[in-house]
């Protein structure tokens, strides 16, 4: 799974049978420049990191196996610290730690 | 999925059995690399569209024995070159 952060929505009025009415995002994979495109089933918001699945796994995270999706969120990452590169401890928990914000 | 452009179309008679009469077209990405995408859904030159890879392009074929690892799937509405590098 990849760890991307959402950017915004992409509307695509014609678009093919088989991706119905799903909201597309573009993302941005962490380390990447690149932009891609991934089918939103959770409702996500601009700036939300997220896990997203590729390959045949994003069909059936996407709902059904007949779904034509390579890039699929499955998750919104509840706290990420990117500064560091990995999951920073819950919003409270930094606060306590910061004797500025300490009462 | 990818943020790919429209170049142009691609011709190709004698072609793989299950390709069958597909539109063909060359897209290219930010970088300006190329790659040739099935198009179900008429896309112009010029025109930004989302593309589907893997296993997922041949179902978004329409069906699952067409031979394609890239597959038009939506024309953006509204996109520009700036959040294309961006």
């Amino acid at each position: 799974m990849k760890i991307c952060q959402v950017e915004g929505t992409l509307v695509a009025t014609a678009r093919i049978g088989g991706l119905q009415n799903r909201r597309l995002l573009v993302v941005k994979e962490r380390g990447t420049s690149g932009k891609q495109v991934a089918v939103d089933p959770v409702g996500c918001k601009p700036g939300d990191w997220v896990i997203a699945v590729g390959s045949s796994a994003a069909r059936d995270a996407a709902g059904s196996k007949d779904y034509p999706s390579d890039l699929t969120i499955v998750g919104i990452i509840d706290y990420w610290d990117d500064a560091s590169g990995h999951a920073g401890a819950p919003a409270r928990a930094r606060a306590d730690a910061d004797p500025s914000r300490r009462a | 999925m990818q943020i790919h452009r429209v170049v142009r179309d691609l011709v190709t008679t004698k072609r793989n059995f299950w390709l069958a009469s597909k539109s063909l077209r060359v897209v290219e990405d930010h970088r300006g690399n190329l790659e040739v995408a099935l198009d179900p859904i008429g896309a112009k030159p010029g025109d930004f569209v989302v593309t589907i890879g893997v296993s997922a392009a041949r179902i978004a074929a329409g069906n699952p024995k067409i031979t394609t690892d890239l597959t038009i799937g939506g024309i953006i509405d509204h996109w520009d070159e700036a959040r294309w590098h961006g």
